[in-house]
């Protein structure tokens, strides 16, 4: 460890003895992982105070706009953006509508983060998250000790949706953060604004355990409120047949498909939350299938949905999610390209997020010669538990699907792709697969003449 | 030396007063409304000149943040020109184009062009620019009175935009430095990882 690393002061500048029992019993439990690394939550009181405030606040407030025009904090949140901070003073004056000023995407971002963190915003505070995603842009992202700890407003947010109300509190373990990978971040801490309930992040990969039989121990002896963590762990979790019974899951980085949803919710007995988040933006949305798609969370959160030439489309077309606002007040973003689509669609007063794909659409064709898009893949494989999978159209038609074994049903995977292909469709399966981390999950060599 | 111009009044009363069509978003891509090369092109023509075919790609943007304060300062020069005194003394080409094209490059690179509009000194500002580029000075004002004025409210614009540029630097380098120094995942808790 480097002599700059931050010692303990600096990563829980509020730890009681409380805390300090709860982080010994996380880290010294006898069936504990070999935990690799430090974090910490890094509020200081007034912080705690702040995020306190933050919550009330959020939790208080609407989080949809009216249909027909933007919503009446947009106007406020532009001229201070364009005012105060950098990329976008060189906008110059406020518009009369956000679609008059221009769009931005992680290329710009990438390019100087510095230009996009407010004048206001103190640099010894700032913290970073980086981020690679898919696209090969690495980015590193601007954010502050009480952005990172405000993401469980939202969580909540969410989770009330649901009918679940957290309580976890001093002595009890508030969240365990699931990886699966062969190297993973793992630590452990206490959450101040939950009255210094535990948070661990652990691995499920055996090599990250003295005993592969561990895992299922320590879960038991956790019995942690919430389990949060992505699809491929969830899976793995599936089949540890671990005995816990949190009060929700909550699924991030990458599509939850509802097959695996569904075996989730029978086996903990809990709602499964898909949340829609980003590192630029924090938790923006939450599945619910019962509005019809993902629903969003956060108040001061504009969500436009944009053409190629980053014009909004009307309701219910498709295009990319355009995001303007955030609770980052270190990172505010005026129309952000997300690089995911989707449709926006208003249920009666609430504005959702329907079809929510990441990454832009991929055609593939048919044996009978249709053009078809990758959501149709999506729909066919919805019923089944699969954790990650791609799908490749060779230039010759042979569609190649890669997934990584959950408990799904691959003859059953096979005949929904074929019914939707045509029955003479050559396609290979490689059940085998191991991604590392998120995968573009839709790729073609065909080009559809125009 | 210069001649002499409008009342510099004049010229600020019609600043703050303009009409809501010149303040319209400017034609970028597919984008705004206002056609600001078309606006440049009415001027010329009212002033009786020819407009070069240049005019077309000068006064179009391609991207909105570059091109979008640059236009909307073209704009609010347009509506300045229209004033009849202008109109009834046809200002030359060259001193027109120098004015709407490089002037108002510099202009919309410190300046939001709506502060021309609503800021009495940047107001001032705009006048005196538009008056000295077409050779003129403001009615009742010696050459030295308008000079010194037009330097020390743009020189202290420029000064102020300059230090914060710097400053502004600075910034950026300490805003790097701390997030390279915080290493991703060290930083702090979330319940969620993206």
């Amino acid at each position: 460890m480097s002599s700059d690393a931050p010692i303990d002061a600096e990563r829980y500048p509020t730890l009681t003895e409380h805390g300090r029992q709860m982080m010994a019993f996380l880290r010294e439990h006898p069936n504990a992982p070999r935990f690799r690394n430090e974090s910490g939550n890094r509020l200081l009181s007034d912080d705690v105070k702040r995020v306190r405030e933050i919550e009330r606040e959020m939790l208080a407030l609407d989080a949809s706009w009216p249909r027909d025009r933007e919503p009446e904090w947009l106007n406020q949140f532009l001229i201070r953006a364009l005012e105060g901070v950098p990329h976008y003073r060189n906008y110059g004056s406020p518009p009369r509508r956000l679609a008059d000023l221009p769009t931005i995407s992680r290329a710009e971002l990438s390019r100087d983060i510095a230009q996009f963190v407010p004048d206001a915003v103190a640099a010894d505070r700032l913290i970073n998250f980086r981020t690679s995603g898919t696209t090969g842009h690495p980015l590193l992202l601007a954010s502050h000790p009480v952005v990172a700890a405000s993401y469980l407003t939202f969580h909540k947010r969410a989770l009330r949706r649901f009918g679940v109300e957290l309580r976890a509190k001093r002595g009890e373990v508030g969240v365990v953060l699931l990886g699966l990978q062969r190297k993973c971040f793992t630590y452990v801490s206490v959450t101040p604004t939950m009255d210094e309930a535990g948070l661990a992040k652990i691995n499920l990969h055996p090599d990250d355990w003295r005993d592969p039989a561990d895992r299922v121990r320590y879960l038991e002896a956790l019995a942690p409120e919430v389990i949060t963590g992505d699809p491929i762990s969830f899976a793995e979790l599936l089949r540890l047949e671990a005995n816990v019974r949190p009060r929700a899951l909550l699924s991030t980085s990458m599509a939850l498909l509802p097959g695996l949803r569904q075996q989730l919710e029978a086996q903990f007995g809990c709602p499964v939350l898909d949340l829609y988040s980003l590192n630029e933006a924090g938790p923006i949305a939450v599945a619910d299938p019962s509005a019809g798609g993902h629903v969003v969370l956060q108040p001061h959160m504009f969500i436009e949905i944009v053409d190629a030439y980053g014009q909004p489309v009307p309701e219910g077309e498709r295009g990319e999610i355009t995001l303007t606002g955030g609770f980052n007040f270190c990172l505010p973003l005026v129309r952000y390209r997300t690089g995911d689509f989707a449709s926006l669609k208003f249920f009666g007063p609430e504005p959702v997020l329907v079809q929510l794909e990441g990454r832009p659409p991929v055609r593939f064709r048919t044996t009978a010669g249709d053009w078809i898009n990758n959501i149709e893949i999506t729909h066919a494989l919805r019923g089944f538990a699969i954790p990650q999978c791609t799908v490749h159209q060779a230039k010759d038609g042979t569609l190649r699907m890669a997934l990584n074994r959950g408990p799904s049903d691959v003859p059953a995977i096979r005949q929904a792709l074929l019914l939707l292909f045509g029955a003479e469709q050559r396609l290979e399966i490689d059940e085998t697969a191991m991604f590392d981390g998120k995968v573009v999950q839709y790729t073609s060599e065909l080009i559809e003449s125009a | 030396m210069s001649r002499e111009g409008p009342a510099l009044e004049t010229l600020l009363r019609r600043l703050a007063e303009t009409p809501e069509d010149f303040l319209a978003e400017p034609r970028i891509g597919r984008g705004g409304s206002l056609n600001v090369s078309a606006l440049v092109g009415d001027l010329l023509r009212s002033f009786g000149h020819t407009p070069d075919p240049s005019i077309a790609s000068l006064f179009t943007g391609a991207h909105a943040s570059q091109d979008r304060n640059r236009l909307m300062v073209v704009s609010l020069l347009c509506w300045l020109l229209t004033d009849t005194w202008f109109r009834d003394r046809s200002p030359e080409p060259a001193e027109l184009m120098s004015l709407l094209r490089d002037e108002a490059t510099e202009l919309a690179k410190l300046t939001a062009a709506k502060k021309f509009v609503t800021d009495p000194e940047r107001r001032e500002e705009l006048g005196r620019v538009a008056l000295a580029r077409l050779g003129l000075r403001p009615a009742g004002e010696s050459d030295a009175q308008a000079q010194d004025r037009l330097t020390t409210i743009s020189s202290a614009e420029r000064a102020r935009v300059v230090k914060a540029s710097s400053a502004a630097m600075k910034r950026a380098r300490e805003i790097r430095a701390a997030l390279v120094r915080k290493a991703a995942e060290e930083s702090a808790d979330k319940y969620t990882r993206e």
